[in-house]
């Protein structure tokens, strides 16, 4: 596929991903809001996991897409691929972010600390940290493809923390709750579920809708600096 | 530009509509009184007071009298006489608890056949705020990049030169 091509495919499709995220959302944050009742334990303050968990999910789902998407490159070297690699390492980091602070706020009401050297806690944070070290290397180098080649290489190997941070809650005893959905089923409450259901699919559709404007972004501005750059050279000689 | 700032005034409206209904309910089903607020307050039934059970005014339910204490908050105390089941032992002096019931303004105490858990809605408006309205930010902007960069090369900026070659 051109990157031509698979840029006029992003900007054809993307309204429709833009229109079911903001619908899942908005239904999601009115239930969650509104209409689903307080925990029994935790009262009102569950309401803040219809926002951090959704935030944790898709901050794991970029990660993931920027993994196939940097083995992709490394099998390809397409530069619009690069650019798709650049924005979803951008929207991880800020999905990360979020997580990290949603989870630090449930965290002061639930365990009286912001936050605790928790393996899932830890190990997140790792991820927002190696997502910094990639985001710093991109502009480190200028040469084009051997940044995306490093950056690629990169992302691979940070790729090994996913499943640790999946499955941190059940390899060590850890104050973060194990897993509310999982194959041995789902410990939510019905009506604590359909919200958390709809933001959950929301915030990823959402982040899908993000990543293919960020990469129409990212290509369409080195599209450019180059023709900018261009012109420059020609104004030179 | 001017579908953009549409769609986004739209979405705005969707948003701040589903806050405000949030609002609605955190007023009517949520929000606690301070004993301050109680007895500068006028309405007297379907109340939730916020407070510490003051030190040494205890005093657990007999045969013939319910549980009474003094319920305080910066300097201002209410007496509560609660009828209700004290769930997992939750009263017990210098505890911070929220009790529902009515203001008895003539007998001069607090009528609580409740417990409910201290909200804590700070927490929860915090973490919307700082999750949904960078992302908000964030989304505007980058679209806005993108419908301009579109707008650049609909009106050739960026293709200029390839006329000159």
């Amino acid at each position: 596929m051109t990157a031509t091509r698979l840029i006029g495919w992003l900007r054809k499709y993307e309204k429709w991903f833009g229109i079911v995220a903001a619908s899942l959302m908005s239904v999601g944050l009115y239930t969650g809001l509104v209409t689903s009742s307080p925990d029994y334990y935790q009262g009102e303050v569950v309401r803040i996991m219809y926002v951090h968990v959704p935030f944790v999910q898709t901050a794991m789902l970029a990660y993931a897409t920027l993994f196939f998407l940097s083995i992709w490159y490394l099998w390809k070297r397409d530069a619009v691929v690069d650019n798709a690699c650049h924005a979803a390492a951008g929207l991880a980091l800020f999905f990360t972010g979020g997580g990290l602070i949603t989870g630090a706020i449930w965290g002061k009401p639930t365990w009286n600390a912001w936050w605790v050297w928790d393996p899932r806690l830890t190990s997140f944070a790792i991820l927002f940290m190696t997502l910094v070290g990639y985001l710093m290397l991109r502009t480190f180098l200028d040469d084009q493809e051997k940044r995306a080649t490093f950056c690629a290489i990169l992302a691979i190997i940070g790729f090994i923390d996913l499943p640790i941070i999946h499955f941190s809650v059940e390899w060590w005893r850890s104050l973060h709750q194990p897993l509310s959905v999982s194959t041995r089923g789902v410990s939510i409450a019905p009506n604590m579920l359909l919200p958390f259901a709809l933001m959950s699919i929301g915030v990823s559709i959402l982040f899908t809708y993000m990543l293919m404007v960020r990469t129409q972004m990212l290509y369409l501005e080195h599209l450019f600096e180059a023709k900018q750059g261009r012109f420059l050279s020609e104004g030179e000689s | 530009m001017k579908s953009f700032y549409i769609r986004w005034a739209v979405l705005l409206l969707i948003f701040g509509g589903i806050g405000c209904m949030g609002l609605i309910r955190y007023n009517r089903e949520v929000k606690t009184l301070s004993p301050g607020d109680l007895l500068a307050s006028e309405s007297a039934l379907g109340l939730r007071l916020l407070g510490m059970i003051e030190a040494g005014s205890f005093v657990r339910a007999s045969d013939d009298e319910p549980t009474r204490f003094n319920l305080s908050e910066e300097g201002k105390k209410v007496a509560v006489v609660f009828s209700g089941e004290d769930v997992d032992d939750t009263l017990r002096d210098l505890k911070t608890i929220v009790v529902i019931g009515q203001w008895n303004r003539e007998a001069g105490h607090f009528a609580a056949s409740d417990l409910a858990l201290i909200p804590n809605y700070g927490f929860i408006s915090g973490a919307y705020l700082l999750s949904l309205v960078p992302l908000a930010f964030f989304l505007f902007f980058m679209e806005r990049r993108v419908t301009i960069l579109y707008v650049m090369i609909k009106e050739e900026k960026i293709y200029q030169a390839e006329k000159v070659l």
